[in-house]
Order: structure tokens, then C-alpha cells, then sequence
């Protein structure tokens, strides 16, 4: 009997000692403590005084961060002038924040710019040379390779159109002069669309042509480069080009001293390729360099605009 | 002071086993409920960690534009989606690069020790535990990263307690199922214990029987298929046929082709093919109980052998030792130290001792220390060469003296000696018919020589007689010289009856045979002598067998034998005493004893042997000539008789009256058997004649 009970025991106490490895092993960090009660109303500090710097955003935000982030920086480091970054959303909000004075340095397509410059009295002092070696940019048409309806611009009638934004340059309204000049107006389109915003219209224009939801789309050249990560490129096929026009132009607003913008425009131009820190700023800004500029350059735009019956009131 | 001692050593090994796998079961069900528990919790823990994660990176990749933009609404829309969202989050919020909070989930201010509770310096992601008043939340950190710059942070809030309600619930579906898968094990446990414990109890028993004898037991389960039943065998002769006891491959000499020679074990290598043996083997107790049954079998029939082997050892024994006792030799074996194995029956009553007595011992306990020592010597001597020992010796006793030729030889052991093995024959009476031998030998040369000389002297002794009665004739009586020559002629006369005795001695006398009545001799010398001893007071007593038929003898020459014989017994009783003469036809008639005894002083033991010498008297000198019972004897003898004289004489040889008159120890009877027939004794013996003289020889002897 006395056996029986030692053997009770140690078959109690391994039970014991089971569940107590069974209930003892949860395994966790040790918490920081966190008082939940002492609470406030945060109120962000305003923001310090500084020059804005804006990029039309034909691409999304974060792209023009990364184009344009160092680019900013040089110029503050360079200038000695507090200057930041702002983001506008939409073609259409970049022109409002510039009518109200919230852009001082902008850079736009000369489109925008002819707009700007028409209405709220900025001035072009520098414009970029593109990757190809040329001042200029155009615009593309595309649509999809197996696309057999469509094999010239004439075939576009009648056929929904998506562009970037109704005032992207090379993404429509260069693309809208090449059309009429080939007699087709936007009522000869059964639908014209733009991309949504905010940010990346101009991916956003080879990806709908790309998945088949519209028949052409108008892109600037330089687009498909950008997107040939994301989709087969050679997919779609290349329709038209549009002529030549200037390309994108830094201006300054109405009354930025001329001072300020001539460290600016000095700072910009004193980008060189062949210098190793320039070299990564204009690569991610997706320049060849910048050059000189006047208001004068941008002639044959604003002949385009009378064209199409854009007028510098958007 | 108590001692504690491992309580499983006196447990049944059915308990043990139980115990022991209840234990594992236990131990082990546990640990694994545990271990799985605890992986399912780590995988609940780290989905949770995951989904964290993944809300919060995703909230800081979205983030990222609004951010740039600063629009508060969008991030504010953003953090109140992925706390409205994602289960169990408690809170979301939103920091620039510069560490305000931008936008949060918050109802009602924000907790501002939150910020510092979670803020990695490098760009990666984080997690933190967090204790606060609604309990354990989990608080994800995410950079928002643009090609690498941080332009601010993100942080999700998840609470711990669903977590911790779900990791319970698992806690507690873990142990129940365990428990059950405990239980379960244990019912397995018991009944696998009950039925190792059960098969073993049977084996026990099984021992247990075996130890009380019964070798017929069957510990191996019996609900079987047997092996001519498998390969639909109708070969009856093979042993395996009909046995139900033990397995076909246990046994030898079966009959099925694939059957390998030999038996068990050495023909289990072609069984292992056998489809009887693939079907019917069992696990390692069946096996067990199996080779228990064969072990039994084989030990009844070993037993069977030795208890065969034992009594025919029982019986060559018993035969072996009847022999011993029954013969009257003398019988020992002794080992190679001299001790005593073995000692007959005749042995034992020779010393007067038990055989327990002797045996275990030496001569040294038996005899005394010069024999031990004697004995001794001889024997080591044999032991060491090897040669045996024979010899006769004389052992003297009480009344009388043994002679036993005694024979030691060597026990043999393959080449070795390992004991002495000692007979000794009682030869007494050998001895003494070689010494009746050799006296008869000695009366005959006597008697040849007696014979010859007394031929020569009886001429001259004739002349001298002859020549002195014719000298007698010359002289006168009464003168000197008449009176010289007759003591001259009656010594002469002397000599001569001497030189007649000494030619019937030597049995050169003439010896006449006709047909004769043998009690009518006998009764006429009574009657001569009869007269005379009355005088003494001697009465002669007669008992004569009247069956007994005339035979061929010499009448006068037998009628001296009787007359010497009375004459004797009358000298030995001098006055006052009976003879007592009897005769007596042997049963298969062909023999007559002729008995006469007599009440005198008896003969002494020395002089028994010699009474029939020639010139052996015990009488004064001047009384006897010492030849009469020569002459007795040699007549006897030429009669192809035998005589024998016995002393003291048993009373069966003398008539009631005559009892009283005997002292004791003495007495004398001379036992005469003469043939019918023959010239010579037939060789069967006649007991009336010889019982008492063979009895008498051996206890003289």
C-alpha cells in the first residue's frame, strides 16, 4: 500500500510538473509602459519661411520626390536660400497655387508655363535638355501592338482617347494639334478621358492603353522608358509623334526678387554632367542639363494654343 | 530512521508496465500538447505580428504622397481607415520627419508618452510591446521611406487581448485534447499491460507447474491454425501431423519439402519462407511461450531418459549389491587416500560395525595401528605400481584360527587409479582339507614304511620266537635261565603283535571281503566288551539302523575297528560313563554312518588333528601303543570309508540319558561312513554324515 501511494506521488508530481510546463512557457517581451490618460490637443508648428519649389506633377508625388529631392537640396546648399519642396496634386492646382503666389520656382511644361506666364506674369529664366540631347520634348501616341483597327492616325476616329491631363503638353495638347492637323477634332473621338489624379497621369495613360480599356492614349516621349518595369512595353505600339516643342521651363513668380532668381538660374545652370555630384542630381531629375531660357523660346507653344482654342485663362 | 526507497521495484510487473507507460504517455501527451500549444500560439503571436506589420507598412507606403503633400485630410481619412479596418487595432497615427504627429485615430487628445515609445533610430521597422490601461497592445512602427530618406514614420496600435483570448482558447482546446489523448493512451496502455501481464501470468503459471512436476503444460495460446491445415497436408507419419502442442518448425525430421534437416533452431533459417510460419508466428512472448513449451518437452523427455537411466542404475545397483551381500567374501572398495566408499554385507558382520560405520573411513578407525599400519604400506604400494596384491593369511581367533586369502587390485578409472578394491575368501576349510591332505599323505608314507620295516622284522622276530621255545623246551621251570627265555619269548611275542599291528597299519595284512551284516559285527564285539566295562560302570547304548543292507567288507578286520573304537572310548571314560553306538543308512542308500560316542573328557583341540597318527597317545606309557586308531583308520580306508572324530560331540549323537551324564565340553564321537556299493564313498554327501563335521571344522577353524 505504501508502495502504491510513493508511486501515486510521482505520478502526481510529473503531472504537476507537465502542466506547469504546460501553462509556464509563453514566451514575450518585456512591455513598455504607456500612461494612456495623460493626453493632449497637438497642434502642428508652422511651417519656416522658404522659397517653394514645385514640380508639375505629371508624375505622382513620389517620383517628383525622388526627381526633384536632390535637386532642391543642391540648390539650397548652393543658393543659401531656404527653399522646400511643395507638392501640388493636380496640373490644374499647380497653376491655382502659382496664380496665388505659392509657387516661386516652378517648373512645368511649357504649356502650363505659356498659361502661367500669360495670366499671373511669371518668367522663364531656365529650361532643361532633355536625355536625348535635345531641348525639345514631344508627344506620343500609342496602342496596343495587336490593335489591327487602328494602324494610322485616321483610323482614331470614332475611337476613345485617354490622355494625361487636359493640360499636359506632350500628353494631349501636343497630340491634339497633330490630330487636327489631320482633321479630326475631340468630337470625332467617341470619348476623350484623362487620367485621375493625383500623380503618375502619365503611367497611368500607357497602363489603360496597355490593358485595353481605351484604344489610344497620348503620352510625352520618355514615358514608356519609365514604365517598362511595370508592363510588356512592347506591347504597345507607337501611332504618331508630335512635332517638336520647347521643353519644360523653371519660371519664376511675379515679383521673386531678380537677385534671388539669379542664384537660382546661376545655381541651375551651373549643373554639370561631367561632374560626379551633378551628375546623380540631373540623372534623377531626368536632365541632360539646364540652359538659359526667356519667354521668347516659347512662341511656337502658344501658336499651338491658339491652334487648338486653349487659352491662357484654365 | 525511515529510508525512501523506489516504490517501483516491488510493483507487479503489470503495474510497472501500466505505471511505467502511463508515465511516458503522460509526460510525453503533455509535452507534446505543449510544445504544438505553444507552436500554434507562436504562429497565432506572429500572424499578429505579421498583420501589424503588413498594416503598418502598407499605411506607410500609402502615406508617402499625403505626406509629401502635407494633407492632413488624406492621412487623417488613411489612419482612421486602418484602425476602422484592421482588427483589433487601437490606434493609428502618423509622424513627419521631424517627429509631429500629423494625423491620428484618437478620439480625445493623444496619448502623448506614445511618440517616445516606439521610435527606432534606423529606417527599419519595429515592434514594441506596450502595457496601458486598455491592456497588452503590440505597437508597429514603419518608416516611410522615399528612395531611402525617412520623411516621417507611421505607427499601428494592435491589441494583445484577442490575441490573448484566442491564444487561450487554444490553451485550453490543447489541454483537452491532450487529456483525451491521454486518457485514450492510458485505456491503450491498460489494456496492452493487461494483456503482456496476462500472457506472462500464463507463462508463470506455466513455471509454477512445471516446478510441481507437470511437464504436460501449453503456455502458448492455443487459438491457432496448424500447420498441415495451412498447406492441406495428409502426410501422417510427419511428427508434425496432429501435434497441437508444439509448432512444426520446433520440431525435427518433419516431412514438408521446404522443411530444412536438423531441428530447432538450426532449421529455422528455411521456416522463415514457410507461409506456415509467416502466418503463425507470433511476437516475441508468443515466441517466448512457444520456446517455454518446447523447453518443456524437451525437459519431460530428458527427465523421462534420466528416470529410465535411474532405475536401471537402481536395478544393476540393487543386483550389484545383492551380489555383494550375498556373497560371503569379504568385499571393500577404498579411494585413492585410502578411505573407505563401499563395504559389503559380509564385510560389515566379519568387523561386527555398520557400513556407515566404515565407510568414510580408513584402517586406522578399524583396525588396530600395526594391522593400519600393514595395510598401509600395502596398499600405497599397489597405488603406486599398480600391481595387485595376493596372499593368505591367518587370522586367529577366539577359539580357533581363519585362514583367508585376501586380493587387492587396483581400480581403474580410463588410465588412472582411483581406489583399491579388497576381497577377502574365507579359505579355512580349503586349509584344512589340504591339511587332511597332507596328513593323509604322511599316514599313507608312514604306513609304507611301518609296512616295510615290520616285514623285516617279523622274520627275525619269528626265529627268535621260535628259537627260544625250542630253548624253553630245554630248561626246566623255575630255573633262571626258563625264566630268562620266557620274558625273552613274551617280549618277543610283544614285538611281534606290534609287527601285526603295524602290517594292518600299513594294510599289508590280509584283507578278506565276503558279504556281512554291519550290525550284526557291532553287536557281537558289544557283547564281547560289554561284560567287562559293566564292570566300570560303562554301559554301551545301541541305535541300529535295521535298513541297512549287507555289505562287501572285511567281518574280522571291521570287528577290530570296533573293538579299538570301544576299547578307546572306555580308556577315555574310565569309570562311569556310556557309549553310545549308532548306525544310519543314508537317504539315497548308497552310504552308512556308523557314529560312536562316547561321555568321556572329549580330546583337546591340538590333539584332534593327530589322534590318528601312528604312535599319538594320550595314555600313560606302558598303556597304548599308539596305533589303534592308525590302524582304525587304515582299515577304514581299505574299505573306501572315511573317518572323522569330533569333540566335544554334539548331543544330537548321543541318547537323551546320556545328556546328563555329559559334561560340558566334553564327549567324543567318531563318525564312520563306509560305502554299500562301491569300493568307494559316493561324491553326494550324505547330511546325516557330514552336517556336524563340516559345522565342526568351520567352528574349530
Amino acid at each position: 500500500m505504501r508502495t502504491f501511494r510513493n508511486a501515486m506521488s510521482i505520478m502526481t508530481f510529473i503531472l504537476v510538473l507537465c502542466l506547469g510546463a504546460f501553462a509556464g512557457c509563453d514566451t514575450e517581451d518585456s512591455p513598455v509602459h504607456v500612461d494612456w490618460d495623460k493626453r493632449e490637443e497637438l497642434r502642428l508648428e508652422p511651417q519656416r519661411e522658404a522659397l517653394t519649389y514645385a514640380y508639375l506633377p505629371q508624375y505622382s508625388h513620389t517620383v517628383s520626390y525622388q526627381r526633384h529631392n536632390k535637386l532642391v537640396e543642391y540648390l539650397r546648399r548652393t543658393t543659401g536660400l531656404p527653399i522646400r519642396q511643395v507638392y501640388p496634386d493636380t496640373f490644374d492646382e499647380h497653376i491655382h497655387m502659382a496664380a496665388q503666389g505659392k509657387i516661386d520656382i516652378s517648373f512645368s511644361n511649357p504649356m502650363v508655363y505659356a498659361m502661367i506666364a500669360e495670366q499671373f506674369g511669371a518668367r522663364a529664366f531656365a529650361r532643361i535638355v532633355e536625355p536625348n540631347g535635345r531641348a525639345q520634348f514631344r508627344g506620343q501616341i500609342i496602342c496596343r501592338r495587336d490593335n489591327k483597327a487602328i494602324t494610322s492616325l485616321a483610323d482614331c476616329r470614332g475611337k476613345s482617347w485617354i490622355a494625361v491631363d487636359p493640360y499636359s503638353a506632350g500628353g494631349y495638347l501636343f497630340d491634339l494639334g497633330v490630330f487636327l492637323e489631320h482633321g479630326l477634332t475631340r468630337e470625332d473621338f467617341s470619348e476623350i478621358a484623362f487620367a485621375p489624379g493625383p500623380g503618375g497621369k502619365q503611367e497611368k495613360v500607357a497602363l489603360a492603353v496597355f490593358a485595353g480599356r481605351y484604344d489610344i492614349g497620348s503620352i510625352r516621349e520618355g514615358t514608356l522608358d519609365i514604365v517598362k518595369d511595370t508592363i510588356d512595353v512592347d506591347q504597345l505600339r507607337i501611332l504618331a509623334h508630335t512635332p517638336w516643342y520647347p521643353g519644360w521651363v523653371y519660371a519664376a513668380r511675379k515679383g521673386l526678387p531678380d537677385k534671388t532668381i539669379a542664384k537660382i538660374r546661376q545655381a541651375l545652370l551651373d549643373l554639370d554632367l561631367a561632374h560626379p555630384r551633378d551628375q546623380e542630381i540631373l540623372d534623377r531629375a531626368g536632365f541632360k542639363a539646364i540652359i538659359p531660357s526667356s519667354d521668347a523660346d516659347y512662341e511656337p507653344v502658344r501658336a499651338l494654343m491658339r491652334t487648338i482654342g486653349v487659352e491662357g485663362d484654365a | 530512521m525511515l529510508s525512501w526507497r523506489w516504490p517501483f521495484g516491488r510493483l507487479r510487473f503489470r503495474s510497472k508496465l501500466g505505471w511505467g507507460m502511463a508515465a511516458i504517455v503522460l509526460v510525453f501527451g503533455l509535452l507534446l500538447g505543449h510544445l504544438l500549444t505553444d507552436m500554434a500560439a507562436h504562429s497565432l503571436l506572429e500572424q499578429h505580428h505579421k498583420l501589424g506589420k503588413t498594416v503598418a507598412r502598407n499605411l506607410a507606403r500609402r502615406a508617402a504622397e499625403p505626406l509629401l503633400a502635407t494633407d492632413l485630410l488624406r492621412l487623417e481619412n488613411m489612419v482612421d481607415e486602418v484602425t476602422a479596418r484592421t482588427e483589433n487595432a487601437e490606434y493609428a497615427f502618423v509622424v513627419d520627419a521631424a517627429h509631429q504627429v500629423l494625423a491620428h485615430s484618437f478620439e480625445r487628445g493623444f496619448p502623448v508618452e506614445l511618440i517616445a515609445a516606439n521610435m527606432p533610430e534606423d529606417n527599419r521597422s519595429h515592434r514594441q510591446l506596450l502595457r496601458s490601461q486598455p491592456g497588452l497592445i503590440d505597437d508597429f512602427a514603419a518608416p516611410v521611406l522615399i528612395e531611402g530618406d525617412r520623411i516621417g514614420w507611421v505607427r499601428v496600435g494592435v491589441s494583445r487581448g484577442a490575441v490573448s483570448k484566442t491564444y487561450t482558447r487554444l490553451w485550453m482546446v490543447g489541454l483537452g485534447l491532450t487529456l483525451a489523448a491521454i486518457a485514450f493512451g492510458l485505456v491503450l496502455v491498460s489494456l496492452f499491460a493487461r494483456t503482456v501481464a496476462r500472457r506472462l501470468a500464463r507463462l508463470r503459471d506455466c513455471a509454477e507447474e512445471i516446478v510441481k512436476g507437470n511437464l504436460d503444460v501449453v503456455s502458448s495460446e492455443d487459438n491457432r491454425v496448424n500447420c498441415w491445415e495451412i498447406m492441406d497436408c495428409q502426410m501422417g507419419n510427419c511428427p508434425a501431423y496432429g501435434e497441437k502442442r508444439l509448432r512444426c518448425w520446433y520440431q525435427a525430421g518433419t516431412l514438408c519439402p521446404q522443411c530444412g534437416p536438423g531441428g530447432y533452431p538450426d532449421k529455422l533459417s528455411s521456416c522463415r519462407h514457410c507461409p506456415v510460419y509467416r502466418r503463425c508466428a507470433g511476437d516475441e512472448l508468443q515466441e517466448l511461450a512457444e520456446a517455454f513449451d518446447v523447453m518443456a518437452a524437451t525437459l519431460k523427455d530428458y527427465l523421462g531418459q534420466i528416470q529410465t537411466a535411474r532405475q536401471d542404475m537402481a536395478r544393476q545397483r540393487q543386483l550389484l549389491r545383492t551380489i555383494l551381500d550375498v556373497t560371503p567374501d569379504l568385499v571393500s572398495l577404498q579411494d585413492v587416500n585410502l578411505v573407505y566408499q563401499a563395504a559389503n554385507k559380509a564385510f560389515c558382520k566379519y568387523f561386527n560395525l555398520e557400513e556407515k560405520d566404515i565407510v568414510g573411513r580408513t584402517d586406522f578407525d578399524i583396525f588396530s595401528e600395526a594391522q593400519a599400519d600393514q595395510n598401509y604400506h600395502e596398499d600405497k604400494q599397489i597405488l603406486v605400481t599398480g600391481e595387485a596384491l595376493s596372499k593368505e593369511i591367518a587370522v586367529a581367533g577366539e577359539r580357533n584360527r581363519r585362514w583367508f586369502h585376501i586380493l587387492k587390485v587396483p581400480v581403474y578409472d580410463r588410465d588412472r587409479i582411483t581406489g583399491l578394491l579388497l576381497t577377502a575368501r574365507d579359505i579355512t576349510v580349503v586349509k584344512q582339507y589340504q591339511e587332511q591332505l597332507v596328513h593323509s599323505q604322511k599316514m599313507e608314507d608312514l604306513g609304507r614304511l611301518a609296512g616295510g620295516i615290520a616285514h623285516e622284522i617279523n622274520t627275525p622276530l619269528g626265529i627268535i620266537l621260535g628259537y627260544t621255545q625250542l630253548l624253553l623246551e630245554d630248561f626246566e621251570e623255575g630255573t633262571q635261565s626258563r625264566t630268562d627265555l620266557e620274558t625273552i619269548e613274551k617280549q618277543a611275542r610283544i614285538c611281534r603283535k606290534l609287527v601285526a599291528d603295524l602290517l594292518g597299519f600299513s594294510r599289508q595284512s590280509g584283507f578278506t571281503r565276503a558279504e556281512m551284516e554291519l550290525n550284526d559285527s557291532i553287536r557281537e564285539v558289544i557283547s564281547l566288551v560289554e561284560h567287562t566295562f559293566s564292570l566300570n560302570k560303562v554301559w554301551i547304548r545301541s541305535d541300529f539302523d535295521a535298513n541297512i543292507p549287507p555289505i562287501e567288507a572285511d567281518k574280522e578286520r571291521l570287528k577290530q575297528v570296533w573293538m579299538n573304537l570301544f576299547n578307546n572310548a572306555f580308556d577315555a571314560i574310565g569309570e562311569d560313563g556310556f557309549i553310545f553306538v549308532r548306525t544310519k543308512l543314508c537317504a539315497h542308500r548308497r552310504r552308512v554312518v556308523i557314529t560312536v560316542a562316547d561321555t568321556g573328557p572329549g580330546i583337546g583341540e591340538d590333539d584332534l588333528d593327530k589322534i590318528f597318527d601312528p604312535f599319538f597317545s594320550t595314555k600313560p606309557v606302558g598303556k597304548g601303543t599308539g596305533l589303534g586308531l592308525s590302524v582304525t583308520f587304515g582299515i577304514i580306508k581299505d574299505h573306501g570309508g572315511r573317518i572323522n572324530a569330533l569333540s566335544p560331540a554334539p548331543n544330537e549323537y548321543m541318547p537323551s540319558e546320556m545328556e546328563e551324564q555329559i559334561q560340558i565340553g566334553a564327549g567324543t564321537v567318531f563318525i564312520i561312513e563306509l560305502p554299500v556299493v562301491d569300493d568307494v564313498l559316493p561324491e553326494d554327501e550324505c547330511e546325516e554324515a557330514t552336517r556336524h563335521v563340516v559345522r565342526s571344522e568351520q567352528s574349530s577353524a
